[in-house]
């Protein structure tokens, strides 16, 4: 963890320069530039919102607020997890060239993500002014929170990086994984709200909303900021102790073969 | 320099490999490596083995693990079957003094690259020693290693920021290596817009003008123009004319070995096979290479002759 921290601050330039010059990039390519990084998450909300509760009859208390906070954190670890795949081939012409610590391109993936997440979150204040939410202190336990996020994102996108090299459909496989674990999450839809579960299927609830450390998150998320309560401590805590074990876990990986990463025919 | 010949010579590897290309022919080939071998070590004396080490290569061993990525199905139930191994880099040991320029010679594969890029710290030994003393490497390669979605000028930052240098430093050398790569305008344009040759270019204008203490330099003088050649071909004159400056050169122009370098080493398979002044290692390497192309005319003929016949 020692070489971990010693090669963070090595290459702080480049992770302080290159998410800022990937976003300035990706900008310059659209009509409407930064306005996409409000609009997209926007967007979407309001297609989950109009799906959710006109077809699957959802009524929640400020229930597109809800779906907008559902929708952002799921993608933020979606893009992570699913960058880290195809990561290595992306960065090829730079990791045959030069050598760079490789888990410095996931903390480079991760900053451009939380770039994005934080701007769509700004959205989020005069949402909550639209909607009346009441503020309350609980708002404050959301940064705990996210800081489990990051934990996660970065477990799951350092080993789906090094596991990326290895097995070439894992790209395919992830990314039906990754959308089970979407619909299961309750993006858009209450998993502790939901009565059929609650009443016929109380353990498949549990998985669900315990077991599923995103749909976990989440429901954290709405709680603090939504509707005024503490998230579930317990079960937060454990996800990011396992969280710090998985990306021990990548590190340490990353470290033991990423130089047979270049050597990948 | 002799014990270390004998001592690779008398290697079973050593002895095995270039004898194994060849028959009667290859005996021509020996006769003119002993020459030049002895001349190597006439001339030895006029390379600077007091000075201080710059790099120290121990008995590298580099292993090519070529792992095909292959499905999820193979990787479940044939574990362990993708990793096919190649030897690159055969136990190969030698020492280069600060301010050294030396070329490194061999035919295609012999792990020439290879080696640079252990160096360059891009591949980790399998077992040996590489020790830079201390020295900031750069390997200056065709393509740094761009994003080809950002712009010209955000890759000079994002690279020099890769190769360990800061964005003041980069900064204060921005216009020195735009002006050296002749890209003008197009620096702002992203680099998936560019030639192949204007890549090339800003590529090597960033790495020749962020030197660092051990230049690396692989096969990076054909790039461009006639021009733009002479000009890279005087940079790096200019930058190994520096009394601090240790270069390791591979190329297969033998011109270039014999005008930039005052040492060459000849790996032949993985396999140190020479090391002296350039002159009488590219002589060697050359008598070995001719007699080669011949012995592989006269196999040619003979399997003509037998399908006549």
């Amino acid at each position: 963890m020692r070489l971990f921290f010693s090669n963070l601050k090595k290459y702080k330039g480049y992770l302080k320069y290159a998410p800022v010059s990937i976003l300035k990039t990706e900008v310059a390519n659209t009509y409407l530039n930064w306005l996409w990084w409000f609009l997209e998450p926007l967007l979407f909300m309001l297609t989950y919102t109009f799906v959710a509760s006109l077809i699957f009859n959802q009524s929640l208390p400020y229930f597109p607020l809800f779906v907008f906070i559902g929708l952002n954190t799921w993608n933020y670890f979606d893009r992570c997890v699913k960058r880290g795949v195809v990561m290595m081939r992306h960065y090829r012409g730079i990791v045959t060239k030069t050598y760079v610590p490789k888990y410095i391109f996931v903390i480079v993936q991760m900053a451009l993500e939380g770039i994005k997440i934080a701007i769509s979150y700004l959205l989020l204040i005069p949402m909550m002014f639209i909607w009346k939410v009441p503020l309350t202190w609980h708002i404050l336990e959301s940064i705990p929170l996210f800081l489990v996020l990051l934990i996660l994102s970065f477990a799951g996108c350092s080993l789906m990086l090094h596991f990326g090299v290895f097995i070439s459909d894992l790209e395919k496989t992830v990314s039906v994984v990754m959308r089970l674990i979407f619909y299961m999450s309750g993006v858009f839809y209450s998993i502790s709200r939901n009565k059929t579960l609650s009443k016929n299927h109380p353990f498949a609830k549990t998985l669900l909303l315990k077991v599923n450390p995103i749909s976990c998150i989440m429901d954290g998320l709405r709680r603090c900021i939504l509707y005024g309560r503490s998230p579930d401590w317990l079960w937060i805590g454990i996800w990011a102790a396992v969280g710090l074990v998985f990306c021990g876990l990548g590190i340490h990986l990353i470290h033991k073969y990423e130089a047979g990463y270049a050597k990948i025919s | 320099m002799q014990d270390e010949l004998n001592k690779v010579n008398a290697s079973p590897e050593n002895t095995q490999e270039i004898p194994s290309e060849g028959a009667e022919n290859t005996s021509v080939a020996e006769e003119q490596l002993a020459e030049a071998i002895a001349e190597a070590e006439a001339e030895d004396s006029i390379i600077r083995r007091d000075a201080e080490p710059a790099l120290i290569i121990n008995d590298l061993h580099i292993t090519y693990r070529t792992i095909q990525a292959q499905t999820i199905f193979k990787t479940i139930f044939k574990r362990g079957s993708q990793i096919k191994k190649f030897e690159a880099v055969k136990g190969v040991t030698f020492t280069v003094p600060k301010g050294e320029i030396v070329g490194l010679i061999g035919k295609n594969g012999s792990g020439k690259s290879t080696l640079l890029k252990a160096i360059a710290n891009i591949f980790k030994p399998d077992s040996g020693s590489i020790d830079t003393c201390g020295h900031t490497v750069s390997l200056m390669a065709i393509g740094v290693g761009f994003q080809k979605d950002l712009s010209g000028k955000e890759n000079i930052y994002l690279s020099g920021m890769l190769l360990g240098y800061t964005k003041e430093y980069v900064a204060s050398r921005y216009d020195e290596i735009v002006e050296f790569s002749e890209l003008g305008e197009f620096i702002d344009a992203p680099v998936a817009t560019y030639s192949s040759g204007m890549y090339s270019k800003l590529a090597f204008s960033i790495t020749a003008v962020l030197e660092a203490d051990i230049i690396l330099v692989d096969e990076v003088l054909s790039v461009g123009d006639i021009n733009f050649k002479k000009k890279s071909f005087a940079r790096l004159q200019e930058m190994i004319s520096q009394e601090d400056k240790t270069v390791l050169i591979v190329s297969h122009n033998n011109d270039t070995i014999r005008n930039l370098c005052n040492r060459a080493i000849w790996i032949h398979n993985g396999n140190f096979i020479m090391d002296g002044e350039a002159n009488a290692v590219v002589d060697a390497y050359e008598a070995y290479m001719e007699a080669e192309a011949e012995k592989k005319k006269l196999a040619r003929k003979k399997e003509a002759e037998a399908i006549k016949a």
